[in-house]
């Protein structure tokens, strides 16, 4: 299994990673977990300072596709769709996602994710990402 | 639906670019058209949305976000009285790999709106490249009515 580091610094090589400014924090062969700084290119919300949905989405993405493929060489894991449901405001402050790779075929790779703040019994968004291995 | 004014358009665009900060001023976006039949709206590309180290491909992340912004304009322009709004839940398709150094363009719309809940659908491409579609998404949005619209907060509490 590959160490953490390189994994981030796989991460840190990819431009919107950065953007994002996420960490990846526990790595297993079906499970991803990362945490992501609060930074105000995230804003969706500019009176209420909440991460905008897409940032949320992108975070989300991220994470399911290191779970599926942690030792990408050049760019991550193919996304083919996905669907998110919003369940709170995500609010100033760090988001953390938790990545379950629910079933990896011979092509396709099928990854729940959830996102949460203060405790994972209150998931700020669960989201369901496809990916294409070939 | 009700013709758009050009006072309403002006509005809109105003409030988008008084931002100031966050992701939507990030993404640098140019709205284009405002009808009834929806939005369509223009992102300049930016190297920081790409997952290459070349910069070519932009992540599909980045169109999501771009889709959920513009269901939120398209929301505006298409539902009055709106007080708040929460995007209740999103679907991407992502259609094609989207490699390319081109604007993106993103056209959106709101096919059903009902006292609660709005219902958006939209399509993405680069700029001159309308047949070769790269995302498709759709999403309902809850929304909130009352007189404090978040229209009229955001256009007239420009801080910054």
């Amino acid at each position: 299994m590959i160490d953490l580091q390189t994994v981030n610094a796989n991460v840190s090589r990819v431009p919107f990673f950065r953007f994002l400014n996420f960490e990846v924090q526990s790595l297993d062969s079906l499970h991803a977990e990362a945490g992501m700084t609060f930074e105000s290119r995230h804003i969706g919300n500019p009176i209420m300072e909440h991460y905008h949905g897409g940032i949320i989405a992108s975070f989300m993405e991220a994470t399911a596709a290191i779970s599926v493929h942690p030792d990408f060489a050049d760019v991550p894991a193919k996304p083919i769709n996905l669907t998110v449901d919003y369940l709170r405001p995500g609010v100033k402050g760090p988001l953390y996602a938790r990545a379950n790779v629910t079933r990896k075929g011979k092509r396709i790779a099928s990854v729940s994710v959830i996102t949460w703040q203060t405790a994972l019994e209150k998931p700020v968004a669960e989201g369901l990402y496809h990916f294409l291995l070939v | 639906m009700a013709e758009i004014t050009k006072e309403k358009m002006e509005q809109i665009a105003q409030m988008w670019n008084a931002r100031g900060k966050g992701l939507i001023t990030h993404m640098a976006l140019e709205i284009e058209e405002v009808s009834s039949d929806g939005v369509r709206v223009r992102m300049p590309f930016n190297p920081d949305f790409c997952v290459d180290s070349d910069q070519t491909l932009l992540h599909g992340g980045i169109l999501t976000a771009l889709l959920d912004s513009v269901f939120g304009l398209a929301n505006f322009v298409a539902i009055e009285g709106v007080s708040t709004m929460a995007t209740l839940d999103l679907r991407v398709d992502y259609l094609r790999a989207a490699r390319s150094r081109a604007d993106v363009i993103v056209h959106a719309h709101c096919f059903r709106k009902t006292r609660h809940i709005a219902f958006n659908a939209g399509s993405i491409w680069f700029d001159g490249h309308e047949d070769a579609e790269i995302a498709r998404g759709t999403a309902s949005f809850a929304l909130t009515r009352g007189d404090t619209s978040l229209f009229e907060a955001m256009t007239k509490g420009k801080a910054s």
